[in-house]
C-alpha cells in the first residue's frame, strides 16, 4: 500500500465514521429541535395574548359585562351608554 | 363547517337562558325595540342588569305608558317596581325590586334589576354622583 492509498483510506473511513455518528445522533437532535420550538411558540401565544387581552381592555375599559338586543343597528357601547344616561335624566 | 354548526345550537340555549324574564316579555313585541345590558358597572364592585326598552313610536309609547301606569307627558317618571309586575310600585324591603326610569322625550323606559342593599345604594351613588358632574 502507498502513501497515497494510505491516505484515501484514511480519510474515507473518517467520513464513514462522522456521517454514522450523525445517522445515530440525529434523532435525537432533531426531537430536541422540535421540543424547543413547541415552548417557544406556546410562550409566544400566551404572551402575545396576555398582551393583547390587557391592552384591550386598558385602552377600553368596559361598563358592561354582555347586551342582547332583538334588533341589529345599535352598538353594545350604545346601549350601555344609553344606561348609563337614563340614570342622569 | 358541521363542528361550527354544533357549537352555535350548543351555545345559543346558553344565551338564551341569560336573557331575563323581563327581556324575553318585551323583545317579542313588534312596536318595542328592547336591550338588555347584563353587568352594567355602578362602581368597582357593584354590577346591575338593566333592561332598555325603547317604543318605535308614539303609539307604541302611549300603550307602554298606560301599561306601567305612567302619569304625565314630559320629563322623567322613576319609581322601584315589582320583578314581575314592573307597574306595581312598592317600597324598598330588603327584596329584590326594578328601578324604573321613564322618559317621555326618549319614548324609553329602563328597568335596573336591585337585588341587594349594596346594588341600591351604589346606584343612588352613582345617580347623585352624575347629577353632581353634570352641574
Amino acid at each position: 500500500m502507498t502513501e497515497n492509498e494510505f491516505d484515501k483510506l484514511w480519510q474515507r473511513a473518517e467520513a464513514e465514521s462522522y456521517s454514522r455518528q450523525l445517522a445515530m445522533e440525529y434523532p435525537a437532535w432533531r426531537q430536541k429541535q422540535r421540543r424547543t420550538f413547541s415552548v417557544v411558540a406556546a410562550l409566544l401565544i400566551v404572551v402575545t395574548t396576555t398582551v393583547v387581552l390587557f391592552t384591550t381592555q386598558l385602552r377600553q375599559p368596559r361598563n358592561y359585562e354582555k347586551v342582547y338586543c332583538n334588533r341589529v343597528g345599535t352598538t353594545d357601547v350604545q346601549w350601555a351608554n344609553l344606561a348609563a344616561e337614563m340614570l342622569m335624566e | 363547517m358541521k363542528k361550527l354548526l354544533i357549537l352555535l345550537m350548543l351555545l345559543l340555549p346558553i344565551a338564551v337562558m341569560s336573557q331575563s324574564a323581563l327581556y324575553k316579555q318585551y323583545a317579542s313585541r313588534q312596536e318595542l325595540t328592547v336591550a338588555q345590558v347584563s353587568g352594567f358597572k355602578l362602581n368597582d364592585s357593584q354590577r346591575v342588569d338593566v333592561v332598555i326598552v325603547v317604543a318605535d313610536d308614539d303609539a307604541g309609547w302611549q300603550k307602554l305608558t298606560k301599561e306601567l301606569n305612567i302619569k304625565g307627558e314630559n320629563g322623567v317618571v322613576s319609581w322601584l317596581g315589582d320583578t314581575r309586575k314592573p307597574a306595581q310600585r312598592v317600597k324598598w324591603t330588603g327584596a329584590p325590586v326594578l328601578r324604573v326610569v321613564a322618559s317621555h322625550t326618549r319614548r324609553t323606559l329602563a328597568f335596573y334589576r336591585v337585588n341587594t342593599e349594596a346594588q341600591y345604594d351604589a346606584l343612588l351613588d352613582y345617580q347623585l354622583n352624575n347629577m353632581k358632574q353634570s352641574k
